[in-house]
């Protein structure tokens, strides 16, 4: 029986299949779909230092095989986060992966700081990608300040530390070498794709907040192009996100270089998916004669 | 998934927790016309429909392939049954006014489809004198189950439920743009339901809107009267301005977008008042579709 497990620098793993920020809700809504336990580990909505009301509606619309979503960070903040979501997710028998986002490095230091005494959380990943958002410091598009961010949560803070990266720039390889430089024990790639929807009867926008954050089947080649880009030339784990939604999608993220994969849209229109795909993750190992997971990850052969 | 067959209490639908639902891959069982552009499905689902209850509703979507790629909500019309009173299905009704829908006006009996509930909170049990269900085109969908469990003629929910009081008279206002669009009638033809129709253009029943029909009906100001209502936006807003001068209670059932109907994507927001006067966008899903009028707040431009 093949060995499901990874590990991502100090981050264990009992399998690499795990669900995406914003897109599992804190859990608590997943509850009559999903067996917590049979998943890799659960990386609930982003929570940002102060509650946040979010975007107006309509928040998300759909495209081809695709959706746009400017949520805009709706959540009840930091301190809610701990008192009334975080115990129930600890006690799901499944790795926890808090995703926290902010607009200054003092913010994401002092969450950071109080996420240090938090028993039973796995690691911290770092939005510092969400498309949907201004007013803070891009910190997810400069090299040096996303670098900065990582270095200021690792000084502060003994979990591991995950660095998500958007994919709206000219390349997320220098960006993913300088959070793997800074300390970050692995890379989430990638947060959505901006993009935008318009009704032209009505000459306006679709979406509340006029752009959005492209996600689903969609951005699959897309994403898959930049894990296989990243892991060619950086030295760092991987987690690959953009569009997956089948046990094909996922060995060919493994195959191209991700050490782990997030389920993100596709919890939306298949709610069991992510149990289902570690269910059927077995199988397709045996097809490659495969004895683990860490194995076939990045064992993509090009040329002859 | 072995958390469906336990028992379900079906108020318990609590923001942030759905409470019951399950996802199954079922098969249409049969589609019939009801109206222009409307069509009523029934789909082969026996734990869905031994567990939904009126107000509340599903998503749905074909099993397989991506466009269209999300889940669309629709309002339980009625639950079926085999001869010995066991569910085997739901029934709802829909317009054709986009990508799903069109496909859905198509479905033949067999086709697989991808279907998860129940989801919401549904309306209230019924606990007054006088009903009164005031819907606004296809928003009349979610009132057959409502009026057929408050009359007493059939029960929901597992284990089923009980109207705590039975209404001494329970209506129904139903107004629609015009005679062709009327859905449903010969269903809700029951023992005990007085049907009021309005028409916008005058071709059946009252000559204007539904509005005029829920006026006339409280101006009757009789005690211990609810209303219910589904509609369209600017609708519902009227006749939420109406019962509150009236002073009479009044719950609408939004019809918001949604893109996973289970509270996990953070779309389907409305504005909700809260007990300090101040607003906050909560999810539709789980905390609605149902709201009691007074605590929404609705969008500007109405
Ligand atoms: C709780 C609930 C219960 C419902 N019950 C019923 C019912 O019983 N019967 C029924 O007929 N309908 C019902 N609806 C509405 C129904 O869900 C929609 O009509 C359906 O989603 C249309 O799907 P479609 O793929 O055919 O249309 P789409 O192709 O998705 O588009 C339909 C229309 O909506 C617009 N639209 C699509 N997405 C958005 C968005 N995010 N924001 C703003 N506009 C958008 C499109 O421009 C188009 O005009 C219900 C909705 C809710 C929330
Ligand atoms: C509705 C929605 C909300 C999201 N919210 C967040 C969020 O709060 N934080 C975050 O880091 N990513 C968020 N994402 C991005 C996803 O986690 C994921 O990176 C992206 O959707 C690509 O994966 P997918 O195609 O599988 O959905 C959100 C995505 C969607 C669709
Ligand atoms: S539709 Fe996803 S939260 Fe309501």
């Amino acid at each position: 029986m093949p060995d499901l497990a990874v590990k991502l620098n100090r981050l264990s793993l009992q399998n690499p299949i795990l669900v995406a920020s914003g897109t599992f809700g804190y859990a608590r809504e997943m509850a009559a779909f999903v067996d917590f336990r049979a998943i890799g580990g659960i990386i609930p909505k982003t929570v940002t230092p102060a509650p946040r009301p979010g975007n107006p509606p309509p928040r998300t619309v759909e495209t081809a095989s695709g959706m746009l979503n400017s949520i805009g960070l709706d959540n009840d903040g930091f301190d809610q986060f701990m008192t009334d979501k975080l115990p129930y997710l600890i006690s799901l028998g499944t790795s926890i992966i808090v995703n926290i986002a902010a607009k200054t490095n003092d913010e994401f230091r002092r969450m950071a700081e109080r996420l240090n005494d938090a028993e039973g959380v796995a690691a911290v990943e770092l939005n510092i990608s969400c498309p949907n958002v201004s007013g803070g410091v891009d910190f997810g598009t400069d090299p040096s300040l996303a670098a900065t961010v990582v270095g200021t949560v690792r000084e502060v803070c003994r979990l591991p530390v995950i660095a998500k990266l958007t994919p709206n720039v000219t390349s997320v390889v220098p960006i993913a070498r300088a959070v793997a430089d800074a300390g970050c024990d692995a890379v989430s790639l990638v947060n959505t794709f901006q993009g935008m929807a318009i009704n032209w009867k009505k000459q306006r926008p679709v979406l509340g907040n006029i752009l959005g954050g492209l996600s689903g089947p969609a951005i699959k080649p897309l994403a898959l192009r930049i894990v296989w880009q990243v892991a060619q030339q950086v030295q760092v784990p991987i987690i690959g996100v953009g569009g997956i939604q089948s046990i094909d999608d996922v060995m060919e993220f493994l195959i191209a270089g991700a050490s782990a994969v997030q389920i993100g849209t596709a919890n939306f229109y298949n709610p069991g998916i992510a149990g289902q795909l570690v269910s059927e993750l077995e199988a397709a190992l045996q097809l490659l004669n495969a004895d683990s997971v860490t194995s076939i990850v990045g064992s993509l052969r090009t040329g002859s | 998934m072995s958390h469906s067959s336990a028992p379900c209490d079906s108020s318990a639908s609590m923001p942030g927790m759905v409470a019951c639902a399950a996802r199954h891959v079922a098969r249409v069982a049969g589609v019939r016309r009801m109206a222009a552009d409307t069509w009523c499905a029934a789909i082969d689902a026996p734990d869905l429909a031994s567990k939904i209850t009126p107000g509340q509703f599903f998503m749905i979507r074909p099993a397989e392939g991506t466009d269209p790629l999300l889940g669309r909500p629709f309002a339980l019309y009625d639950t079926l049954s085999d001869s010995n009173g066991n569910p085997t299905g739901v029934e709802f009704g829909f317009v054709k006014v986009g990508k799903l829908t069109s496909i859905m006006s198509d479905w033949r009996p067999g086709d697989r489809v991808s279907i998860w509930g129940p989801l919401g909170n549904g309306f209230p049990l019924p606990d007054c004198q006088h009903l009164i269900c005031v819907a606004g085109g296809i928003g009349q969908t979610p009132f057959l189950g409502v009026i057929r469990e408050a009359l007493g003629q059939r029960s929901y929910g597992q284990p089923a439920r009980q109207v705590p009081r039975k209404p001494e008279s329970v209506t129904l206002c139903y107004g629609v743009r015009s005679e062709k669009w009327l859905a449903g009638l010969d269903d809700f033809a029951l023992p005990g339901l007085d049907v009021r129709l309005a028409t916008d253009d005058g071709s059946r029943g009252h000559h204007g809107y539904v509005t005029d029909l829920l006026r006339l009906q409280l101006q009757q100001n009789r005690p211990d009267t609810h209303v219910y209502c589904c509609g369209p936006e600017p609708m519902m807003a009227a006749v939420a301005k109406v019962c509150r001068e009236a002073k009479v209670a009044c719950w609408l059932s939004l019809e918001t977008p949604m893109a996973c109907g289970f509270g996990a994507c953070f779309s389907c927001v409305t504005k909700v008042v809260e007990p300090d006067g101040s607003w906050d966008y909560r999810r539709t899903c789980v905390e609605g579709p149902v709201f009691a009028a007074d605590r929404l707040l609705f969008h500007e431009s109405v």
